[in-house]
């Protein structure tokens, strides 16, 4: 799937980004299938605004964001819904986990919430193994750390196939060696489905061998 | 389905417990009412028009005009005029009218065999409103034998009543067939004499009877020539307890056999307490449709941010309406069946207790109650199906 945005610019952001130059803000952008995409940006210049236009649940912008040729606008709730299960899978930077249900559950209602899913139960396990968080994944999400509800947030992108995978700063309070382990396991995934992703975060970074990388 | 196990603990339905039993229970008490109305309407019709509980009688009505002080010594006042005659036969409720014709001249019968004499009178009626078919019943001029219709009762009234007490034997109905009294008729110096042949006995209309023919060529040959107008009709009526009936003879001031319209006003009665039940079980039916959906409101508002979530996730509005729907069909479904079962055991009950009687109904619910119950059913879920897409969507 290509995502191309066309004189995007964010209603409430309109003045600040008229002052200074942005590599996405009010361009033609393309994001090509299978890129590892960085999008580099300082606090309050829209990084998590873009994603959440990029996943289209935000609208207050001008300019058209297009997927595969179409206009997000055109798509119906259930052709969304399609997407949101097959094509594009999302790590929000307030993570949004269901303070209701375990962690395990949390990942769980991800992994069945698709006709046919894709990894069987035992995935679960063996990604929290690899991210460390096996030890919680009966505990309530609620009582979570933040990193830890974080490694969740990403163990749940996993379980879906996508073609385009949106991070919102997704390792911003994991130390190195868990943010190591969970690039890897990302990166594995991506290139397991033959896929992209889209990474926003405020420094530059070693993570992943980036195909572009946007200032915002 | 294990989907739908997490969703059982994100979307609480629990928040509205007390809503949501009150619903069920106006629901199954709205649909009791609703389905008694139609089946006590059902069980109606059949005691007044199910072959098992036909009357003979009760199809062919004589009417006359009521006779009132004023009118005595009036007969033009007694009379049916042509367009009252084209009036009422032209009613939806008339399946066929025919006028009585009177005779105009003085009938006496002598009965020699059993030494009596009488006075009679003779009224003719056309063929087809006569419940006795016989090869006998047809006269034209120069015949000798005249055929005769008499009322069955007439026959009771002779045996029982008059034979009993006059010390005159009793006579089966085959017997009083073979008499052949004479029949004399006479109009001033005019006369004629006949045989009289009984040809049959009628249940339905209460007069002495002659074949229309000869009516028709006695009244010419002895009447005073002018054409009279009928002072009684016949009709044959598909439901003589119909009101639209009732109400006719009542506006026109006509009377006829009490007995044969007596289910007028049961009719009447019931008519009205199945209504008012009807209408009570529309009202509670709507009061719970009005619950449901206030229930499903709240459950959905209550959970409003866990459903917007989950959208946002990639879970269709439209599963999560399967799902929502999902927790309250069977629900419902059962409180419907319930219903219908306890109808249908009133209604078994009914059917023993009304045989006793002598009054037949089905011992199963008719089909209008069936099909009530998918309709009311239809129309919970149709309403609840709307309200609950309308929430989804309000909130995603």
């Amino acid at each position: 799937m290509q995502i191309e945005l066309s004189a995007v610019v964010p209603v409430p952001l309109r003045d600040r980004i008229r002052q200074r130059p942005s590599d996405i803000w009010d361009r033609e952008v393309a994001f090509q299938p299978r890129q590892f995409v960085k999008i580099k940006a300082p606090s309050g210049t829209g990084k998590t605004t873009l994603v959440h236009y990029l996943y289209n649940i935000r609208y207050d912008y001008t300019g058209t964001i297009k997927a595969d040729g179409k206009p997000w606008a055109q798509y119906s709730p259930d052709q969304l819904a399609a997407i949101r299960q097959q094509t594009i899978s999302v790590v929000f930077q307030d993570l949004r986990l269901f303070d209701q249900l375990t962690a395990e559950e949390n990942i769980e209602l991800k992994r069945v919430m698709i006709p046919q899913p894709i990894y069987s139960a035992e995935k679960i396990r063996e990604f929290a193994e690899v991210l460390g968080v096996t030890h919680v994944l009966q505990q309530s999400a609620a009582t979570l750390s933040y990193g830890e509800r974080q490694r969740i947030a990403i163990i749940r992108s996993l379980m879906q196939p996508f073609q385009w995978l949106m991070m919102d700063e997704p390792f911003s309070h994991l130390d190195e060696a868990n943010t190591a382990k969970a690039a890897r396991l990302i990166e594995q995934e991506c290139r397991a489905r033959n896929a992209g992703f889209i990474l926003t975060d405020l420094d530059h970074d070693q993570h992943f061998p980036y195909d572009v990388t946007y200032q915002l | 389905m294990q989907f739908n196990r997490i969703l059982k603990k994100i979307i609480r339905t629990g928040v509205g417990k007390s809503r949501y039993w009150m619903a069920i229970i106006g629901l199954g008490v709205a649909m009791l009412l609703i389905l008694v109305a139609v089946q006590v309407h059902t069980d109606f019709n059949e005691l007044l028009h199910g072959s098992r509980n036909e009357n003979e009688r009760a199809d062919y009505l004589v009417v006359n005009k009521k006779i009132t002080n004023d009118m005595m010594g009036k007969p033009g006042q007694t009379v049916f005029t042509p367009e009252e005659q084209k009036d009422f036969a032209a009613q939806p409720f008339v399946e066929a009218f025919g006028p009585i014709t009177a005779a105009q001249f003085n009938v006496q019968l002598q009965a020699d065999q059993l030494g009596f004499s009488t006075l009679a009178f003779f009224e003719a009626v056309p063929d087809t409103f006569l419940d006795v078919k016989s090869e006998e019943w047809k006269w034209k001029a120069g015949d000798q034998l005249l055929p005769i219709v008499v009322p069955r009762d007439f026959v009771n009234m002779f045996n029982f009543g008059f034979a009993l007490g006059n010390g005159i034997p009793q006579f089966s109905e085959t017997s009083i067939q073979n008499l052949t009294p004479e029949v004399v008729i006479t109009q001033g110096m005019q006369q004629a004499k006949f045989l009289g042949k009984i040809a049959g006995f009628s249940d339905r209309i209460s007069t002495v009877l002659v074949p229309q023919s000869f009516m028709d060529w006695a009244n010419a040959k002895f009447g005073s020539g002018e054409v009279k107008l009928p002072s009684r009709v016949v009709i044959r009526v598909k439901d003589p307890s119909s009101l639209e009936l009732k109400d006719y003879l009542e506006k026109h001031g006509y009377s006829t056999d009490a007995e044969k319209t007596k289910y007028n006003k049961i009719r009447g009665i019931v008519q009205t307490i199945v209504s008012v039940v009807g209408f009570f079980g529309l009202v509670l039916l709507m009061f719970a449709l009005l619950v449901f959906s206030m229930f499903i409101q709240l459950v959905i508002s209550s959970c409003r941010k866990e459903i917007r979530l989950l959208v946002t996730l990639g879970a269709s509005p439209r599963r999560l309406q399967r799902y929502l729907l999902g927790q309250l069909v069977p629900v419902y479904f059962v409180t419907g069946v319930i219903a219908l079962i306890v109808v249908a055991a009133a209604q078994f009950w009914a059917s023993g207790v009304l045989e006793k009687h002598g009054m037949y109904v089905a011992p199963w619910p008719g089909v209008l109650t069936f099909a009530a119950t998918l309709g009311i059913l239809a129309l919970v879920y149709f309403v609840n199906w709307t309200t609950v897409r309308k929430e989804i969507q309000a909130h995603t």
